[in-house]
């Protein structure tokens, strides 16, 4: 290639590089910097440097343990059941009458504004007058604390989750089903095989690659999970829905300013990402973009 | 035995859709009710009566209430706006500029593709502190461009991943034909592949603009008045109180969600497209 343009083609990416650069790097610098010292914002004095003892903190602490069990529960309670409830959507609407209003009526929860979905659920699970509690009268049940109980509002957030995200995976999936070509079902069922069994042997191996960034991406996306906790039950009652990205905001920001603290549960919740990240990298073989 | 099938699978289709969008059609009806309305026992799910004092003020409230409307919502309506306008305008420019480079000249290669893939998945609050303190430093928090820093590192890779799909779309022999012609590559960049790729580009702005008006994490720490403070945060701050003004709360939560829902279904192939890494089009 000409080096001019050579020099052209880098000048156009430094805008971006510059920018992630400055916004990124620096950050990540400062947080190792300050995951071994005793740096609280509120204490009024300078930053002490103690080690490892953040990190040893990190295997004492009852609020990340509370947080890692309930990113347990949303992983193995909501992420299945999101699964098997948009995949089982994908299916039922395929040559329904309506199928495109269905699927623009689907899109909707995804689209909502997270905060605003936080709204939304507040006041459908209030105690006193909320229609969730009223629902559940009709079927003479007594009206529950949503919010206020410890297993009650853990399954608040569940049900949150799968409201917001099954749409998602409902969609990726009814678009994969799309591309799989007619004759290899046609072919299935003249060989004789039942729906289930084209469910099984055809179309789901080859949505394989598409499940598995599905999960990834929700795995990441759940330990993100900020701003309907924040909007509904503030990680309450006590630790019982902290996600690990509320408690660091908690330790970090809202009720200390431990600086300290905050950057070492910040850099584990960074490398459980860049891990998830790399094995999507890796799965879908994402640099295949550019020799295409 | 097919009747049943049939009145059995509309069943299904029915509970699916209440699920999914009642909780929207509470929140719209919600916004419209007046303030005798905001709590009964059983809840109205069809509103006795329609009004828009929620939105313009002059309701009752009801004691104990602090708010009774969202008249004072414009200076926050106006910092999302500014915001997510800006920041949508200028990640667009550089995620064209980046995405032509990587996708015609392999530009940074492999590291480079990855290390945008990684910036996309950051988690916002491990960035948040660090940041909070950088630009007290800099003495812009609580600024519009504390706001717009930020978010440009959270739109810019969305936008560059789908632009480099988006560019590879376009036959290089456009771009080798305007060589011969002796263009050079900006000038080709500028004539003949900017306009080629318009919708796309369109589109990337539009997605941009959601994920900035939407976001709520970032803005509450970097901002504290009505100076920079967004839609989201706004929202927010109807939660406190001992009793919760549920209309003025659905109505600041309609329009916090109007843009972002309009926009979403304009640009939603590419919204899916990005948010998969190209696995799903559709």
């Amino acid at each position: 290639m000409e080096t001019n343009t050579r020099r052209i083609a880098i000048l156009m990416v430094l805008p971006l590089v510059v920018l992630f650069v400055a916004l990124t790097i620096f950050p990540f610098l400062f947080m190792i910097g300050a995951s071994f010292t005793r740096y609280n914002l509120s204490e009024w004095r300078a930053p002490e440097f103690i080690g490892l003892k953040n990190y040893i903190k990190i295997f004492q602490d009852d609020g990340v343990k509370s947080s890692v069990t309930f990113t347990i529960l949303l992983v193995v309670i909501a992420l299945p059941i999101e699964m098997i409830l948009g995949g089982f959507i994908a299916l039922f609407i395929q040559n329904l009458v309506g199928e495109r209003i269905v699927r623009s009526a689907l899109l909707l929860p995804m689209m909502v504004p997270a905060v605003v979905a936080g709204v939304m659920w507040k006041m459908l699970f209030n105690f006193e007058y909320g229609p969730v509690n009223y629902l559940l009268s009709l079927f003479g049940v007594q009206k529950l604390s949503w919010l206020g109980d410890i297993g009650y509002s853990r399954l608040a957030i569940i049900i949150m989750d799968i409201w917001q995200w099954t749409p998602f995976i409902f969609l990726i999936l009814y678009a994969g089903l799309q591309t799989i070509p007619q004759d290899f079902i046609e072919a299935a069922k003249v060989d004789g095989a039942n729906r289930w069994q084209i469910l099984r042997n055809v179309e789901l191996p080859m949505l394989q690659s598409l499940v598995s960034i599905t999960l990834i991406l929700r795995l990441i996306d759940i330990l993100k999970l900020f701003d309907t906790i924040y909007m509904t039950t503030f990680g309450g009652p006590g630790y019982a829905t902290h996600s690990f990205s509320f408690y660091i905001y908690k330790v970090s920001l809202s009720f200390g300013w431990d600086v300290g603290y905050g950057s070492a549960l910040s850099l584990v919740l960074l490398a459980v990402i860049t891990i998830l990240t790399n094995i999507l990298i890796n799965r879908l073989r994402l640099w295949e973009i550019l020799e295409v | 035995m097919t009747i049943l099938k049939i009145s059995l699978k509309w069943m299904v289709l029915l509970l699916i859709l209440i699920f999914f969008l009642f909780p929207i059609y509470w929140l719209v009806i919600t916004a419209f009710k007046p303030s005798q309305e905001w709590f009964t026992w059983p809840p109205t799910v069809i509103p006795h009566r329609i009004t828009v004092e929620n939105f313009t003020g002059g309701g009752g409230g009801f004691y104990g209430s602090l708010t009774t409307s969202i008249e004072n919502i414009t200076p926050y309506l106006r910092n999302s706006i500014v915001v997510a306008l800006i920041t949508s305008i200028i990640s667009t420019i550089i995620a064209a500029l980046g995405a032509y480079s990587i996708a015609r000249f392999k530009t940074g290669g492999r590291r480079l593709i990855s290390w945008i893939v990684s910036i996309r998945m950051l988690p916002p609050i491990a960035s948040a502190l660090p940041l909070y303190l950088f630009f007290k430093n800099l003495r812009i928090l609580d600024t519009w461009w504390s706001l717009i820093l930020i978010y440009l590192v959270f739109t810019t890779p969305f936008s560059t991943w789908v632009l480099i799909s988006f560019f590879k779309d376009i036959p290089k022999e456009l771009d080798e034909a305007a060589y011969v012609d002796g263009a050079s590559m900006w000038q080709t960049f500028i004539h003949i592949v900017l306009p080629l790729s318009a919708p796309g580009l369109a589109a990337m702005a539009t997605l941009a603009f959601i994920l900035c008006w939407g976001e709520f994490l970032l803005a509450l720490i970097l901002t504290n008045s009505a100076a920079a403070q967004t839609l989201p945060v706004y929202l927010g701050r109807y939660i406190t109180g001992w009793r919760i003004a549920w209309g003025p709360l659905a109505a600041a939560g309609i329009i916090t969600m109007g843009p972002a829902v309009i926009f979403s279904f304009v640009a939603q192939r590419y919204l899916l497209r990005g948010l998969t890494f190209g696995a799903v089009k559709y």
